[in-house]
């Protein structure tokens, strides 16, 4: 096979243009709907509420706000690749997937970038700017999702400071080291991105993959593997678990001694490092689905 | 030029597959009949239209899959120009299109889809799509999903015919089609295509396509019955509409006005082959047809 028929950027560009214009016809107007009219909805409602119940005129807060942020969140992952890519699996519109002049490559990288990234960072765009305006607009609502997640953040930094105060009072020196080494980890972008793709590509191969029932049967399926997981993840864990059971009443330094390990230590390498091979598994999944489908 | 050889295809897998169990006398099928292709050879030349004819289930569509690269073969093998039409290469499929008998409708205008993918084959012509969807009396700029089937049939012959390709597959391309369509079809077919193109049309409607299809082939279970231009066609078997009734006729018919039999044309007579009547005859003489042409 031929590089250029493997991969060529202007045949690309040409297939993402015809997908992303493709997806907007598809899906264009649920993202709007579950972007803005969710929180705009739950403003409005809470506000009604409010204003019946208590007779006042009070927002949402960020508590609930952040609650909608997420069930808005699982909602477009959800929906998305069924809309958009849940068809190349009918005969109609596989055949004509299939035989679209473009590699398997391109069709895969497109795919990805639209599941993975375009329609999350739009999605979080659209819903965290109509939460801006909204609580621009009106103040009993309190801050934005993006300054509390950023407040968050450096309460968190704030928080691996504070033990410091700790240190001769009731901690050591060493567990003072000890939390902040594990509250440090968090500062690693590439978790959170890993998470995004984590539960968008299981969404996306369900969508190929099964003719119907995609969603309901990709839900069953991330059941089954975490059950399974569970099952296997048990007896390393129970141990431990006992453990801190037994030295619930000791002292902070007998406790905080528990977490100093290799595991807690690297905890988000652990995390980032097992949810990069889940999800590699899953973008072989995608691939070998594109590559072997027939109609 | 379309180079088939030992052409196998069956719906279920056999390789591997344990069947001795399976008993033919109480219904179930033995591996070896469960091809729906098998041994299939052929050449398919440039500059011809070809009528792929067979009752349901001989495996037209298959072979249309097949031949677009929609299938894999599990044995022998298909070449076109050098290129194994599974592999789905950019460079191929580019010079190829295939027209599924099941179509559906894209949630865009019938314009916008021509925009949208005509794109992919270097022949597209924008300005030819709206001529033939002008030919076949459908409005380009009419939403796809408030189209009727034939209008949804019509705007697909009408990109399929635009893509201007060397290689064309139609399944079943005039079901759906209203009398005045076929016959625009039959037009658009004769004037918008290349003068060096495969077309290979598959239908049941063998009198909608009588005048455009030649060569003609004709499928049985796991055979090719006949493959041969109308001029071979009418060297060999003469069409006789008279209303003598002749005891060497190989078939007959009553049609009104007289009869129509079929025999073998022993005087060199040129005859009007009629479709229905050949399909009729090829099948009431497998091995003599066979053995006449093969010759």
């Amino acid at each position: 096979m031929k590089t250029n028929d493997i991969f060529n950027f202007r045949r690309f560009g040409r297939y993402f243009t015809s997908d992303l214009s493709t997806c907007w016809s598809n899906y264009g107007l649920s993202l709007l709907t579950i972007s803005i009219l969710f929180p705009v909805g739950t403003y409005f409602l809470t506000n009604v509420f409010n204003l019946v119940l208590r007779s006042t005129w009070d927002g949402p807060d960020i508590g609930l706000r952040s609650f909608i942020f997420i069930v808005a969140t699982i909602c477009l992952v959800v929906t998305m690749p069924v809309k958009c890519y849940g068809k190349i699996t009918e005969k109609q519109y596989g055949s004509f997937f299939l035989t679209l002049p473009a590699s398997r490559l391109e069709k895969f990288v497109s795919m990805f970038l639209m599941t993975c990234i375009i329609v999350p960072v739009l999605g979080f765009a659209l819903h965290l700017g109509t939460d801006a305006i909204i609580c621009a607009l009106d103040h009993t609502c309190g801050k934005n999702l993006v300054a509390g997640a950023a407040e968050l953040i450096r309460n968190i930094g704030d928080m691996t400071e504070l033990t410091m105060n700790f240190v001769d009072e009731s901690i050591t020196i060493e567990n003072a080291a000890l939390v902040q080494d594990i509250l440090g980890q968090i500062n690693n972008p590439w978790m959170y991105i890993d998470e995004i793709f984590g539960i968008t590509l299981p969404f996306l191969l369900g969508a190929i993959y099964f003719k119907n029932g995609k969603t309901v049967k990709t839900i069953l399926v991330l059941f089954a593997i975490s059950m399974a997981s569970s099952i296997i993840m048990t007896p390393f864990l129970e141990n431990w678990a006992a453990e801190i059971v037994k030295n619930a009443n000791a002292d902070t330094n007998t406790i905080l001694q528990m977490f100093n390990n290799g595991i807690f230590k690297n905890l988000v390498l652990i995390d980032t490092v097992s949810d990069t091979v889940f999800n590699l598994a899953l973008m072989a999944g995608i691939w070998f689905r594109i590559k072997t489908l027939k109609h | 030029m379309i180079t088939i050889k030992d052409l196998g295809f069956s719906y279920r897998e056999t390789r591997g597959v344990k069947t001795i169990t399976l008993n033919k006398e109480k219904g179930h099928m033995l591996p070896e009949d469960r091809y729906v292709l098998k041994n299939i050879n052929m050449n398919l030349e440039e500059g011809r239209i070809y009528g792929l004819l067979g009752e349901n289930g001989v495996g037209k569509t298959t072979l249309l899959t097949l031949l677009c690269g929609l299938k894999n073969p599990q044995t022998g093998s298909i070449d076109i120009d050098g290129h194994n039409p599974y592999d789905r290469e950019p460079s191929f499929l580019t010079d190829q299109y295939y027209l599924s008998d099941e179509v559906a409708p894209m949630n865009m205008k019938a314009i916008d889809y021509a925009r949208n993918y005509g794109k992919f084959w270097e022949g597209f012509s924008l300005d030819k799509f709206i001529e033939i969807m002008k030919e076949l009396e459908t409005d380009p700029e009419q939403k796809m999903t408030r189209m009727s089937f034939g209008q949804l049939k019509k705007t697909y012959i009408s990109f399929a015919l635009a893509c201007n390709t060397k290689y064309l597959f139609m399944d079943e391309p005039t079901n759906g089609l209203d009398i005045p369509s076929k016959a625009q079809f039959r037009k658009a077919v004769t004037k918008h295509t290349r003068e060096d193109s495969v077309i290979v049309i598959s239908t049941h409607q063998v009198r909608d396509l009588e005048n455009i299809i030649d060569p003609i082939i004709i499928l049985d279970r796991q055979d090719v019955l006949l493959n041969a231009t109308m001029e071979e066609i009418s060297e060999k078997l003469y069409f006789d509409y008279t209303n003598e009734k002749t005891a060497d006729a190989l078939y007959s018919e009553m049609i009104p006005g007289g009869n129509i039999q079929v025999r073998l044309n022993q005087t060199g007579e040129d005859s009007k082959v009629n479709m229905e009547a050949l399909f009729n005859t090829v099948h009431q003489n497998k091995e003599l047809i066979k053995g006449i042409f093969n010759k």
